[in-house]
């Protein structure tokens, strides 16, 4: 069963839709198919939290967003990573690996390394 | 950056809210239409796609409301919420409201008029450059101080001169190194200035050829004066004019520049014009009207033969200095002090047994600051009553706001019960008090702006043309705005708090059905009798007054004060050099009598109440002389008529006649104090006296007249002829006694005395009555302002007490219905209300008199004929307060004993 969202740390969910925004602009709806395309759906969304992240996003100035035409011609409204939310994803992802690294090294402990 | 982005959007979420829900709107139903294609590809039905796309997104509205939160919108849509709520709460209860609204707006109001007058008199400072850094000159001296004649004020509360003479001034400035500068100036009154031949009497400045640079202050035309000005005694005919004289007589024109004014009878060029704030170095309510350099003193103020520049002995000049920065108040007055006593000993002969005067120093940021010392504690009297009115109306509201929670429990606990968090509840509570405060903040502000030209000016004459504008700036709304605030949260906190405390469960279940209430409004009752104490404080205070102007002007003057028109004239000294001045009044006397309408025309030194005596040496022959403080007595210089002019009765001997001329023997005549304090047993008639090294012979005596001032007894004084002063008088007032109303009698004296000299004009032209009047001017308005007040309070006790009745009668139905039930008799129901009322009305009454008595003390110097504590006042207003609270609460109570004990019973 994919994990949900709510099992994830906080803060993940905006690190993702930086990430997903950062590889080409993308409406509300695409950035929730991109992040399941890219976790190869072993990753669950919840839908109801995506729009008030984007806006949050958006309010901090690390997204903005433009209105345009979708692939089936019907407005949509696209939201592109600003200069200072490539410098955010950048910061985040380095945390985040950092953390990562030092989980792992920690749930990859045996008794003989201690 | 970011801080400038989420105001963007923030801006954006509140000012486009419509616009953004519709965009968010899109956008979700965007993302739900395409969820459902492609549940739909994956072999779902249409409508179980549609279902399930909404179910996950949640629904649209919550969707709409989270996105616009993420834009931080929170704590405004809520305070937007309670905003509106709040109105809509106020608008249910239309007479509520407006009795909130009025009873703060005057409250507010009120605070507003007296600080603008606070501000004007107490807190305004000069408008130069750094007015904090000015220091204006003084000096103390005991009784042995070398001998110095003062022209200028001097404090008895600080035994301090402001006065110093022009050759020690010079002196001071030379040698002075803690002062950057030191500059010198002299208002001087009354001096009679012709533009285009029309002559009319105005204020003058002498400054300093450096008192423009000092001060910082740059003219909006032409230049300033400047110390090439200033040069020897005549000189430097130049004159810089006032704002409001430009605009009076020139109507602003620029070509004013270089025009040729009269001053004196001697040509003087304007040269420049200040700016709209400068009210020279002296005041900072009027700006006299021309501004010309030292060297112009013998034109402007003429003093005999010596020019008041080179004389040592006439001490007459302020003197200000801006300190030097670092330099600290004490070593700037022990660096000056030496300087003085250096420039005394270098101008003046100092005795052996005779000290120097030392120096003072003192606050120049608002000039000589005479108002300030004079009206700074009937100010803070004001300021203290006005502060009593809001602190009641405020009592008044909270408590009626106190009622009105309760009635609103129900509606608290339904908003509980929902999940309505207990900080909200006590925010809408505030936000409501705050609605009304501010509501009555505006109408207070604009109360207070028309009430700034209602209340008569405390420092000005009625007749003379009251320049002082009250400047209606920043400060005072923003004392509005914070007093309207404070009041808001004074009078909500209560009401507030105890929202805060409802009980979600208790408020739902109990609908009034308690039987007894005890003590369940004990806030509402401290509040009604808080209400009646402040109520008492105002009623005795408003009653001391009263009584203090009754007691006034039932004061027997000596003199008969009606039909007289008073005027002053001055006999310029460049063309009238005494004694030619003497001829002159003789001539404006002799004219005036023979003027058809004229009863009768008489003149003097002094008016008589105008807060003006003069005093003489006062010597009898052949009697032991008097210890010292004896040796002078008040006296005044009067015409031949004086005393039938003026309805004073001849006691003894004759008054002045015909026989009294320049040539005769001098001659005077003493009232009845002085033949009593001087010649207890004997008939001074036909004795002699000496006085400014003459004998005079005493030919009469007179009755006794109050002379400066209501307050004061009739002083022993001497009036001596004016034809017989051969150094002559360089002014005069004029009594003329005339049947005929004012209005057409003033042209008829302005022709008569353009008859005998064109220039002359006619000063401080005023009705002995209206002299009267304003010598009682704070009087008045302490009396006027403090029964304003009394009313008001009277008015807000009566709705409080009503209120508190009202309510609580309401609350007991059940109670009263028992009783009643049980057998009490209507006449015992009704004895327990009014009981009640009268216990409130006895406790607030007695904190009151406890208030009074000690406000008292604060008073006693502004009362007269009554102590503070004038026994039939506070048994007055105590009397009229309980009375009140009795009436106020009679309605309520009649409703109690009406009350049917079945309907009572079944009653909720």
């Amino acid at each position: 069963m994919a994990p949900k969202q709510s099992d994830l740390f906080q803060g993940t969910l905006d690190l993702m839709v930086l990430k997903a925004v950062s590889l080409g602009p993308l409406h509300g709806y695409g950035v929730l198919l991109r992040i399941q395309q890219i976790s190869g759906s072993r990753l669950e969304i919840q839908q109801g939290s995506l729009y008030p992240a984007l806006y949050r996003l958006g309010h901090e100035g690390w997204i903005t967003s433009e209105w345009g035409q979708s692939e089936n011609n019907r407005k949509a409204k696209y939201y592109r990573l600003t200069a200072a939310g490539r410098r955010r994803l950048h910061a985040e992802t380095e945390k985040w690996n950092r953390m990562a690294d030092a989980i792992g090294a920690i749930l990859r402990a045996t008794p003989e390394e201690i | 950056m970011r801080i400038a982005r989420r105001f963007v959007t923030w801006w954006e979420a509140i000012t486009r809210r419509e616009q953004l829900n519709s965009e968010i709107e899109d956008e979700l139903t965007f993302h739900i239409e395409e969820y459902a294609k492609d549940l739909m590809r994956s072999g779902v039905s249409q409508d179980e796609a549609q279902r399930r796309a909404r179910v996950e997104l949640g629904g649209i509205a919550a969707q709409k409301e989270n996105c616009r939160a993420a834009w931080g919108t929170r704590i405004w849509d809520e305070l937007h919420a309670d905003i509106r709520y709040g109105l809509r709460m106020l608008a249910k209860n239309p007479g509520f409201t407006a009795i909130a609204i009025g009873s703060l707006a005057l409250g507010i109001g009120a605070n507003t008029t007296i600080f603008t007058i606070t501000k004007q008199v107490l807190l305004d400072k000069l408008d130069v450059h750094k007015p904090d850094d000015l220091r204006l000159f003084g000096w103390t001296g005991g009784e042995n101080r070398v001998p110095i004649r003062i022209w200028g004020h001097w404090s008895e509360t600080t035994h301090t001169c402001t006065s110093f003479s022009y050759p020690v001034y010079q002196q001071l400035r030379r040698q002075n190194s803690v002062f950057e500068d030191v500059f010198a100036f002299k208002e001087i009154r009354e001096i009679t200035v012709a533009v285009d031949n029309k002559p009319e009497p105005v204020t003058a400045e002498l400054v300093s050829g450096n008192y423009y640079s000092t001060l910082g202050v740059n003219t909006v035309l032409g230049r300033a004066i400047q110390n090439s000005d200033d040069g020897a005694p005549g000189s430097g005919a130049v004159a810089v004019i006032s704002d409001g004289f430009w605009s009076r007589h020139f109507e602003r024109a620029p070509d004013v520049i270089g025009k040729t004014i009269q001053v004196n009878l001697t040509p003087v060029t304007v040269i420049g014009v200040n700016p709209r704030g400068f009210t020279g170095a002296s005041s900072v309510q009027t700006s006299p009207d021309i501004f010309l350099p030292f060297s112009m003193e013998p034109i402007v103020a003429p003093n005999g033969t010596k020019s008041l520049l080179t004389n040592p002995d006439e001490w007459w000049v302020l003197v200000m200095g801006r300190i030097k920065p670092g330099v600290s108040n004490e070593s700037a007055r022990a660096a000056m002090d030496l300087l003085l006593t250096n420039a005394v000993r270098a101008t003046m002969t100092v005795a052996e047994s005779q000290s120097v005067p030392r120096f003072a120093m003192q606050d120049g940021s608002r000039g000589e600051d005479l108002h300030g010392e004079q009206f700074g504690k009937p100010i803070y009297v004001l300021v203290t009553l006005a502060g009593v009115v809001l602190l009641l109306a405020c009592a008044n509201l909270a408590n009626l706001l106190l009622a009105r929670a309760s009635q609103r429990q129900r509606e608290l606990s339904v908003r509980l019960a929902l999940g309505a968090t207990r900080g909200r509840i006590m925010r809408q509570m505030l936000i409501e008090s705050l609605l009304l405060s501010s509501a009555a903040g505006i109408a207070g502000l604009l109360l207070g702006y028309c009430g700034r030209n209602a209340i008569p000016h405390l420092t000005a004459s009625s007749w003379e043309t009251a320049m002082i504008h009250v400047r209606f700036d920043w400060k005072i709304y923003g004392f509005t705005v914070a007093v309207s605030l404070l009041t808001g949260l004074l009078f909500g906190f209560m009401p507030a708090w105890q929202a805060m405390h409802t009980q979600a469960s208790r408020g739902l279940k109990e609908n009034a059905h308690s039987v007894m209430q005890g003590g369940s409004n004990f806030s509402g009752r401290l509040l009604v009798a808080l209400q009646i104490a402040l109520s008492m404080l105002l009623l005795v205070g408003a009653g001391l007054f009263i009584r203090t102007l009754t007691n006034l002007s039932k004061n027997h003057l000596g003199f008969r004060p009606d039909n007289l028109v008073l005027f002053e004239i001055q006999a310029p000294n460049t063309r009238y050099p005494a004694p030619k001045d003497l001829v002159l009044y003789r001539q404006i006397e002799q004219r005036l009598a023979s003027t058809p309408g004229i009863t009768s025309v008489t003149l003097s030194k002094n008016p008589l109440i105008a807060g003006n005596v003069s005093n003489d040496d006062f010597v009898p022959d052949g009697l032991p002389p008097k210890p010292n403080d004896k040796a002078y007595v008040d006296d005044n210089v009067v015409g031949q008529d004086f005393f039938a002019t003026m309805g004073i009765p001849i006691l003894a001997g004759r008054g002045f006649d015909n026989t009294d001329t320049e040539t005769s023997r001098l001659v005077a005549v003493v009232n009845r104090q002085l033949a009593k304090e001087y010649f207890p047993n004997i008939s001074p008639i036909g004795r002699t006296f000496l006085s400014r090294q003459e004998r005079i012979e005493i030919i009469g005596i007179s009755g006794d007249t109050r002379y400066a001032d209501l307050r004061d007894d009739a002083p022993a004084t001497f009036y001596t002829l004016y034809r017989q002063q051969p150094k002559g008088e360089p002014s005069m007032t004029f009594e003329i006694s005339s049947n005929i109303k004012s209005f057409v009698l003033v042209p008829v004296l302005r022709d008569a005395v353009a008859s005998v000299d064109k220039d002359l004009p006619l000063l401080n032209i005023r009705t002995q009555n209206a002299q009267i009047r304003d010598r009682t001017r704070q009087e008045r308005i302490f009396a006027s302002l403090t029964s304003g007040f009394g009313l008001l309070a009277l008015i807000l006790a009566c709705i409080g007490i009503y209120g508190i009745m009202a309510y609580s009668v309401a609350r007991r139905t059940n109670e009263i219905g028992i009783r009643m039930a049980l057998g009490a008799p209507v006449g015992r129901v009704l004895r327990m209300i009014l009981g009640e009322a009268w216990w409130l009305a006895f406790l607030g009454v007695t904190a009151g008199l406890t208030a009074a008595l000690a406000m008292g003390h604060l008073i006693a110097s502004m009362l007269y004929g009554l102590k503070p504590y004038d026994p039939s006042t506070l048994v007055i207003a105590a009397l009229l307060l309980i009375f009140i609270a009795v009436v106020a609460s009679w309605v309520p109570a009649r409703r109690a004993a009406c009350i049917d004990p079945m309907q009572a019973l079944r009653h909720e």
